[in-house]
């Protein structure tokens, strides 16, 4: 009876480190999708932005990153190392060649393996109409890596997968 | 997600010579092609674990268009009809 009583414990123990564990994966992800959503909303843009609010959005759209974070991409051959303050600058000079810009991240994938350490692949779709009135649409997959520190989840990588190879 | 006709697979040879799709050396037919092309695209051997895929609107620009070796991995489905 008394090692019953033990096997029962044993066993509640186990299935609550388990629930524990599954509810801090849940909350992570959660985290880590928050950053994505931050992403979006701060480097989309609408009609009539003011300069505030652009330069507001490009400064924290900085402090979603790592310094520094890599980007490569294979569309523009790029592989570059950037700090949170070349990345604002490059936000800003980027967004203002748009009237309106729509960033929308989908299909994510979040691996929480290791430890303080973020693997997402997501597709992301960039819709929009430069000044000049071209418009834009751009959907790509996405690799991106995201670490945790005392400031939360930061983007450490971007890299656009080839999907297709000529 | 993308909707693309596969015209290859693994270890096949594929080009296009002024819009005809040539497989192992031989003109493919495709019924299901309606407008002009004029694609050029040099010999080619399918990547291993790859099938080869290529949208059916061909009368636009090579350049614009996305096509090429997709792994097996990545296809997750059929249309219905």
């Amino acid at each position: 009876m008394v090692k019953m009583k033990w096997v029962v414990l044993a066993v509640l123990a186990v299935v609550t480190s388990i629930a524990n564990s599954a509810c801090f994966l849940q909350t992570e992800e959660k985290k880590v999708k928050k950053q994505f959503r931050h992403l979006s909303e701060w480097a989309s843009k609408e009609r009539g932005e003011t300069p505030i609010t652009m330069a507001q959005r490009a400064q924290k759209i900085g402090t979603l990153f790592l310094d520094p974070c890599e980007f490569k991409t294979h569309i523009e051959p790029f592989s570059e190392a950037l700090t949170p303050d070349e990345i604002s600058s490059y936000a800003m000079r980027g967004r203002s060649l748009f009237t309106v810009l729509d960033l929308v991240f989908y299909d994510m994938k979040i691996d929480l393996s290791e430890e303080r350490v973020a693997k997402v692949t997501v597709t992301v779709k960039a819709t929009g109409r430069l000044k000049d009135g071209e418009n834009i649409k751009e959907i790509h997959e996405l690799e991106c890596l995201l670490k945790k520190n005392e400031g939360g989840w930061l983007f450490s990588r971007f890299e656009v997968v080839e999907v297709l190879k000529r | 997600m993308l909707l693309k006709r596969i015209v290859a697979t693994e270890g096949e040879e594929i080009e296009f010579r002024s819009g005809k799709l040539i497989v192992n050396q031989k003109e493919m037919e495709e019924p299901y092609f309606r407008f002009p092309s004029d694609w050029n695209l040099p010999p080619r051997v399918v990547q291993k674990g790859c099938v080869y895929v290529v949208g059916d609107n061909r009368s636009m620009p090579i350049e614009n268009h996305l096509f090429g070796n997709a792994s097996l991995k990545r296809i997750v489905g059929v249309p219905l009809w």
